[in-house]
C-alpha cells in the first residue's frame, strides 16, 4: 500500500516540475518585454531615451530578467521553495499574500459546490436507478441531458437576474459573504450533478444486476439493505468523478465569480490576463496545478484505503 | 439497453443538429439583413417582428449576427476538435501497439504533466501572454484536448491486443499492420466516436465560456462567444441580447449531447444480439 | 439411489409460466411448469443452456429480472399459505432465506468484493434476528467448520477475492445453511469448478443434505450429476417439463424422446482405436519445455512429447495444470524459456515474424471461446475467407468457394454463412471456427477446450464433427481438455498433467489403468459421478 503511494507521490513530484518548466517557457516565449510593460504603464513615456533606458536596466535587474535563462528559472524555482511567487507587476503586492487571501473564498465556494453536487447526485442516481424504466427515470435523464447542454453562465446569469433583480432576494455586491455564497454555489451544483446522477445511475445499475446482490436477497435481505451493498461497490467510481469535480470547479469557478463578483481566484486571474500581470498569472497556474496534484493524491489515497482489491493487487505485484 | 430510445434519442439529435447547422449555413439567405450594419437608432430593441430576437447595443439584428457567428463557432470548433482526435488517435495507437517502450513511457508521463493543467487555466495563460483571440483559445483546446483521446485510444488498443480476436489473428498468420487496422482501430473507432461528440458540445460550452470572459474572438465580427461578451453589460437591463446566441449554444451542444448518448447505446456489436 | 422414504410434499410449484420482454417483442421461456419437492428428497432439474431452468430457480425466489413477465404460477410452501407469483407485490418475508435459500454459479460472483465473509455472516444473521452481537463469531465459525474449513477465523477475515472458488462456494453453503432453510435451490452449484473441487462441494453438499433433511433442488446440464445425487429427475427442454421421475427410471429408460437424444449424446462413440498410427513420422516433437510467469513455479517445467502424423493426443489435466500454456507456446503466443519445440525436425521455438505467421498454414488453433476468438464485424464466410486471402491463396473466386465449401462441411449452411459472429449460436461459432482453422489445410490442430464451453448435445456434435474431419483430411489434432469423458472417446493417447509437467501417458482405452495418484484423482472425480 505504502509503495504504491510512494510511487504516486513521486511521480506527482515530476509531473510539478515539468508542468512549472513549462510555464516558465511559456512567459519566455511571451511576445513582449515585461519591464517595458511595467515602465510604459507607471511612468510617463520617457522624454529622455538615455533615462528610460537605465530605468528600465534596473528594472530588469530588480525583475531577475538579465541573466541566463537559466539562471532565471533556477532563481525562480529558489523564491517558488521559499513560498514567494513574486511581485504583481500591477498592484506592487505580493502575489503569494494576495493568492493566499483569495484562495479561501475559492475553495469555499468549490467546497460547498462539491457538497450540494454529491447530494443532489447521489439522492437523484440512485433514486433513479432503483425506479428505472418508470417516468421519473426518463424526466431525470432528459433535465440531465438538458442541464448538461446548457454555458454555466447563462444559468447563473438568468438565476441572477430573477433572483437578484427581479425578486430581491440575493445581494450583488463584490464581498465574500456567507449570505452570499449560496447563490453561486448552488449554481455550481446543479451544473456538476448531471454527471454525478449519470455515474451513480449507471454503475449502481450495473451492481444491482451482479449475481452478489441476488445473492444477498436469496439470504432474505431486504431491497434496502441490497441498495446498500451495491453502493459499498458504486463508491469508488463516484470518488474519482468528485475529484475531477472539484479540479475543475477550483479552476472552472473563474467564469461563476465572475458572473457572481465572487472574489475569488479566479477573478485574481482574469485582472492578471488585463493587466499583462505575469507574475500573477504565473502564480495562479501553479497553485492550479498543485491542487489539482494534490486531489488526485488524495483520490488515489482514498481508493487504497476504500477498496480490499488493491491490496491484492500490490501483494500480486509484489510477487513479480 | 434499451435500443429503440437509444435510436429516438440519436434521431432526434441528428435532426436538431442537422436543422441548426442548416440555419448557420444559410444564413444570409435566411436573413438578408448584414450582420455588421449598425443602425444606432434601433438599439437595445426587445423582439419583434422586424427583429425576431431583438437589436444589440448598436443596433444590429441579433438573430442575423447569431446565424452569421454560428459559422465561425462550428467550424473553428469542429476543426480543433478534429485535430485533437487525429492527434490523439495516432499517438494513443503507438503507444498501445508499443506498450511499455520509452515511446510509450515519455507519452503517459507528457499526459500527465498535461492533465495537471485544467484548460481553463491553460486557455488563460495562453490569452495572457500571446494575447485574447479565438484561435489562441483554439490552439490551446488542440494543445490540451488530445489527451483524453490518445488515453482512450491506448487502453482500447491495449485491451484489444489481449483480446482473443487478436491472439486468432496472429495464429492465423496475420500481419501486424493488417492486425492494427482490421481488429485494433475498429474496436477504438466506436468509443473514440463517442467521445468526440461528447467533447465536441464540451469544447462549444468551453469556448463559450471563455468567450464570455472576454478572452475569445473580438468585436465587432460576429461569433457566439464574442456576443455573449458584448451582450453581458446589457444583460441585466435588456436580458434579450444573450437570448440569440445563448439558445443556438444550448441547442448545438443538446443535439451532440443526444449523438452521444444514441451512439453510445448502439456501440457495442453484442449489445443488439445479447439474448436474456 | 432411492426415494427418500417420507414423501411428505415440501414445495409446489403450479402453473408456472414466465416470458421475458425483449426488444418490444416478448419471448416465452416457461410454459405451464408444475412440480413439486418432497421433504428430504434431492430433485434434479436438468436442461441444457436456454431451457428455462435457470429462470425456474429465479421464479421460486421473486428473484427475476425486471424484463421478465410471470404470467401465470402458484407457490405452495408446506403449512404457508400460497403464494402467487402473478402478483407484482409479494412478501418475501420469512421465505427468502429462512424457507428457501439458493446457492449460484459461480460462487465467487455471489459475494460482495468490498465486504469481508465476516461481514456476510453479521448481516445475514442480524437481517433475520438469529444471534446476538456476541453469537455471531461463534455461530459462522460454527458454520464454517461444518463445511471444512480447519481455519474459520482467517476465512471469516479474508474478502472473496482471497479464496478460491471452491472455497467460496464452501463459504456459501455455509451462508444459506446457518439460516436453516427447509429448500435449497442449487443452480449449476459446482460447475464452475474443476473436477476435484466439484467433488468436494458436492460431497459436502449431499451429507449435509442428509443430516438436515433438506430438500434440494438440483439444477443442472450434467447428466452425470444429476444421476449421481437426485432422487428424482425433471427433463427441461424449451420451457417445458418434458418427463419426471424416479432418477433411474428416466436416465434408463427414458420415455421423451428429447431425453433419449439427450442420454445419447453423453455416449461418445469413437473410432480412436482403429486409426492409431504410432509407427508414422512424428509431426510435433517438444522437449523439456520450460515456460515461467513471474517468479512463482513455473507453469510449464519440462514438458516433452511427441505427435505423430494423423494422431489424436488428448492432454488432460485441472485448470491452471499448464495446459493452454502448452498449447500458446506451440502456436507462438507464448515463447517459452528453455526447451525446444521441432515441427517436422525443424526447431520452431523461437520462430518469430515471417518464418511464425508461415507456420500458421502448418499448425492451427481452436480457442475455448469461440465467439471472442471470431472479429465481430465479420461475417462466418468473410471470417473463413481472410486466412485464404492472407496467404494469398487462389484467386477471390476460389477463395470465396473454398470458404463455402468448408462451411457446408462443418454444416454452417444458407443464410447463416452471411451472419456475423453476434447473430450465431455458441454451437455455430465454434464450426465457424473450426472451418477457419481448416482453411489453410494444417497439419495439426490444437483444440484448446473447445467443447467445454458448450451444451451437452452440441459437445456430442462438435465432437463428431472433429472425428468426420479428421478422416477426411488426416490431420493430427492435440486435444486440450479437463473433460475425461471427452478426451476417452476421442483419443488415441491421453497425457496426463499435473503442475507444469506430464506424469503419465496412456491409450485412450486404457485410461482406468493409470497408476500416477492424480491420474487416479481425475478418474476417481469423473467416475464418481459417473459410475451409476
Amino acid at each position: 500500500m505504502g509503495r504504491r503511494l510512494l510511487i504516486t507521490v513521486l511521480q506527482m513530484l515530476i509531473t510539478v516540475f515539468v508542468a512549472s518548466l513549462v510555464l516558465f517557457a511559456l512567459i519566455r516565449l511571451a511576445p513582449g518585454d515585461p519591464a517595458k510593460l511595467l515602465i510604459g504603464r507607471t511612468m510617463e513615456i520617457a522624454w529622455d531615451a538615455a533615462a528610460y533606458e537605465t530605468t528600465l536596466n534596473e528594472l530588469r535587474e530588480e525583475m531577475g530578467l538579465n541573466g541566463s535563462v537559466f539562471s532565471q528559472y533556477v532563481s525562480w524555482i529558489g523564491s517558488l521553495l521559499q513560498l514567494d511567487l513574486g511581485t504583481s507587476f500591477y498592484t506592487d503586492r505580493s502575489v503569494a499574500a494576495e493568492i493566499g487571501e483569495r484562495l479561501p473564498s475559492t475553495l469555499l465556494l468549490a467546497g460547498t459546490a462539491l457538497i450540494i453536487q454529491t447530494v443532489i447526485g447521489l439522492l437523484v442516481g440512485i433514486l433513479s436507478a432503483v425506479h428505472s424504466g418508470t417516468w421519473f427515470d426518463t424526466v431525470v435523464r432528459l433535465l440531465c441531458v438538458g442541464l448538461a447542454s446548457v454555458p454555466g453562465f447563462v444559468i447563473g446569469l438568468v438565476l441572477l437576474l430573477v433572483l437578484a433583480v427581479q425578486m430581491g432576494v440575493y445581494e450583488i455586491s463584490s464581498q465574500a459573504a456567507l449570505s452570499r455564497l449560496w447563490l453561486p454555489a448552488l449554481t455550481m451544483g446543479l451544473l456538476g450533478a448531471p454527471q454525478v446522477v449519470r455515474v451513480v445511475r449507471a454503475n449502481l445499475l450495473s451492481e444491482l444486476g451482479q449475481v452478489y446482490i441476488q445473492s444477498a436477497l436469496s439470504r432474505g435481505l431486504g431491497s434496502t439493505r441490497a441498495v446498500w451493498h451495491a453502493m459499498r461497490n458504486v463508491l469508488l467510481p463516484t470518488i474519482t468523478l468528485m475529484g475531477l469535480s472539484f479540479t475543475s470547479y477550483i479552476s472552472g469557478a473563474v467564469v461563476i465569480e465572475s458572473v457572481f463578483a465572487w472574489p475569488g481566484l479566479g477573478e485574481y486571474a482574469l485582472n492578471g490576463i488585463l493587466h499583462k500581470d505575469y507574475p500573477a498569472l504565473q502564480g495562479y497556474a501553479l497553485v492550479m496545478v498543485l491542487s489539482v496534484v494534490v486531489i488526485h493524491l488524495m483520490v488515489e489515497a482514498l481508493y487504497v484505503w476504500l477498496d480490499p482489491r488493491m491490496m491484492r493487487r500490490k501483494k500480486e505485484a509484489a510477487h513479480e | 439497453m434499451n435500443s429503440r430510445r437509444a435510436s429516438y434519442t440519436l434521431g432526434f439529435g441528428v435532426a436538431l443538429l442537422a436543422l441548426l447547422a442548416g440555419s448557420v449555413l444559410a444564413a444570409s439567405w435566411l436573413s438578408p439583413n448584414d450582420p455588421l450594419a449598425m443602425n444606432v437608432g434601433a438599439r437595445l430593441q426587445q423582439p419583434s417582428m422586424e427583429h425576431w430576437l431583438g437589436t444589440d447595443r448598436f443596433g444590429r439584428d441579433i438573430l442575423t449576427r447569431t446565424l452569421h457567428g454560428g459559422q465561425t463557432t462550428l467550424i473553428s470548433c469542429g476543426l480543433a476538435l478534429l485535430s485533437a482526435v487525429l492527434i490523439g488517435l495516432l499517438l494513443g495507437a503507438l503507444a498501445g501497439m508499443f506498450h511499455g517502450s520509452l515511446f510509450d513511457i515519455a507519452l503517459m508521463r507528457i499526459i500527465d504533466v498535461l492533465l495537471a493543467f485544467p484548460f481553463m487555466v491553460f486557455a488563460m495563460v495562453i490569452a495572457a501572454l500571446f494575447g485574447t483571440s479565438l484561435f489562441h483559445l483554439l490552439l490551446a483546446v488542440v494543445v490540451v484536448w488530445w489527451v483524453g483521446f490518445a488515453r482512450l485510444t491506448r487502453s482500447l488498443v491495449l485491451q484489444a491486443k489481449n483480446s482473443t480476436t487478436v491472439d486468432a489473428a496472429r495464429v492465423l498468420g496475420t500481419s501486424k499492420s493488417v492486425i492494427l487496422f482490421r481488429e485494433l482501430l475498429p474496436q477504438a473507432f466506436g468509443p473514440v466516436l463517442v467521445l468526440a461528440t461528447f467533447e465536441l458540445g464540451n469544447l462549444i460550452l468551453a469556448i463559450a465560456a471563455l468567450s464570455f470572459l472576454g478572452l475569445g474572438s473580438q468585436p465587432p465580427s460576429p461569433e457566439w462567444g464574442s456576443m455573449l461578451a458584448d451582450g453581458r453589460a446589457h444583460f441585466m437591463t435588456s436580458p434579450h441580447v444573450l437570448l440569440g446566441p445563448a439558445l443556438w449554444i444550448i441547442l448545438t451542444v443538446l443535439a451532440f449531447n443526444c449523438i452521444g448518448e444514441g451512439l453510445r447505446d448502439r456501440i457495442d456489436p453484442y449489445e443488439k444480439a445479447r439474448i436474456g | 439411489m432411492k426415494i427418500a422414504e417420507d414423501l411428505k410434499e415440501k414445495l409446489r410449484i403450479e402453473r408456472l409460466e414466465v416470458a421475458y420482454r425483449q426488444e418490444g417483442a416478448i419471448q416465452t421461456a416457461l410454459k405451464s411448469v408444475d412440480f413439486t419437492l418432497h421433504q428430504g428428497e434431492i430433485l434434479s432439474l436438468l436442461g441444457e443452456s436456454g431451457s428455462g431452468k435457470s429462470t425456474i430457480a429465479k421464479a421460486l425466489l421473486g428473484l427475476l429480472s425486471p424484463s421478465a413477465i410471470v404470467r401465470s404460477g402458484i407457490l405452495s410452501l408446506s403449512g404457508q399459505t400460497p403464494i402467487d407469483l402473478s402478483q407484482p407485490s409479494k412478501n418475501w418475508n420469512g421465505i427468502r432465506g429462512r424457507e428457501i435459500a439458493m446457492l449460484f454459479q459461480d460462487a465467487r460472483l455471489a459475494l460482495n468484493p468490498m465486504m469481508k465473509i465476516r461481514d456476510h455472516f453479521r448481516e445475514t444473521l442480524l437481517a433475520h434476528r438469529l444471534a446476538s452481537k456476541e453469537q455471531i463469531r461463534s455461530i459462522s465459525e460454527q458454520g464454517l467448520a461444518r463445511l471444512g474449513f480447519s481455519d474459520p477465523s482467517t476465512v471469516l477475515n479474508a474478502y472473496p477475492h482471497e479464496l478460491s472458488g471452491g472455497m467460496c462456494q464452501r463459504v456459501c453453503l455455509a451462508l444459506t445453511l446457518c439460516l436453516r432453510p427447509q429448500v435449497l435451490i442449487a443452480d449449476e452449484p459446482t460447475s464452475a469448478l474443476d473436477t476435484v473441487n466439484q467433488r468436494e462441494v458436492l460431497d459436502l453438499l449431499q451429507s449435509l443434505q442428509r443430516e438436515l433433511g433438506l430438500s434440494v433442488l438440483l439444477i443442472t446440464h450434467d447428466i452425470a450429476l444429476a444421476e449421481a445425487l437426485s432422487h428424482r429427475v425433471l427433463v427441461l427442454n424449451e420451457g417445458h417439463i418434458v418427463e419426471s421421475g424416479p432418477t433411474s427410471q428416466v436416465l434408463r429408460e427414458p420415455s421423451h424422446d428429447y431425453t433419449r437424444r439427450l442420454l445419447s449424446s453423453r455416449n461418445l462413440t469413437s473410432d480412436a482405436e482403429a486409426s492409431s498410427s504410432p509407427d508414422a513420422a512424428s509431426l510435433l516433437e517438444i522437449q523439456e519445455l520450460v515456460k515461467a510467469y513471474g517468479s512463482g513455479r513455473p507453469t510449464l517445467s519440462g514438458v516433452s512429447m511427441r505427435l505423430h502424423a494423423g494422431e489424436i493426443i488428448g492432454v488432460l489435466g485441472q485448470s491452471g495444470c499448464g495446459k493452454s500454456t502448452l498449447a500458446r507456446c506451440v502456436v507462438g503466443l507464448e515463447q517459452a524459456e528453455s526447451g525446444s519445440i521441432r515441427f517436422q525436425g525443424q526447431d520452431i521455438t523461437y520462430a518469430k515474424g515471417t518464418a511464425r505467421r508461415r507456420l500458421a498454414r502448418q499448425i492451427q488453433l481452436v480457442f475455448q471461446d469461440a465467439r471472442a476468438s471470431l472479429n465481430p464485424r465479420f461475417s462466418a464466410l468473410e471470417l473463413v475467407q481472410t486466412p485464404l486471402h492472407t496467404f494469398r491463396v487462389g484467386d477471390r473466386k476460389e477463395r470465396l468457394e473454398r470458404a463455402r465449401y468448408l462451411l457446408e462441411e462443418v454444416g454452417i449452411t444458407g443464410a447463416a454463412q452471411h451472419r456475423r459472429p453476434p447473430q450465431l449460436s455458441t454451437g455455430q461459432c465454434q464450426r465457424v471456427a473450426i472451418a477457419r482453422a481448416l482453411a489453410l489445410q494444417p497439419e495439426v490442430l490444437i483444440c484448446d477446450e473447445a467443447v467445454s464451453a458448450l451444451d451437452m448435445s452440441v459437445q456430442a456434435q462438435i465432437l463428431e464433427l472433429l472425428q468426420r474431419l479428421h478422416r477426411q483430411f488426416g490431420f493430427s489434432i492435440l486435444m486440450i481438455s479437463h473433460d475425461v469423458r471427452v478426451l476417452r472417446a476421442f483419443c488415441h493417447r491421453i497425457a496426463v498433467m499435473h503442475e507444469g509437467r506430464f506424469v503419465e501417458f496412456l491409450q485412450g482405452n486404457r485410461l482406468s489403468s493409470g497408476e500416477h495418484a492424480h491420474t487416479r484423482l481425475l478418474l476417481h472425480g469423473a467416475e464418481e459421478l459417473e459410475s451409476l
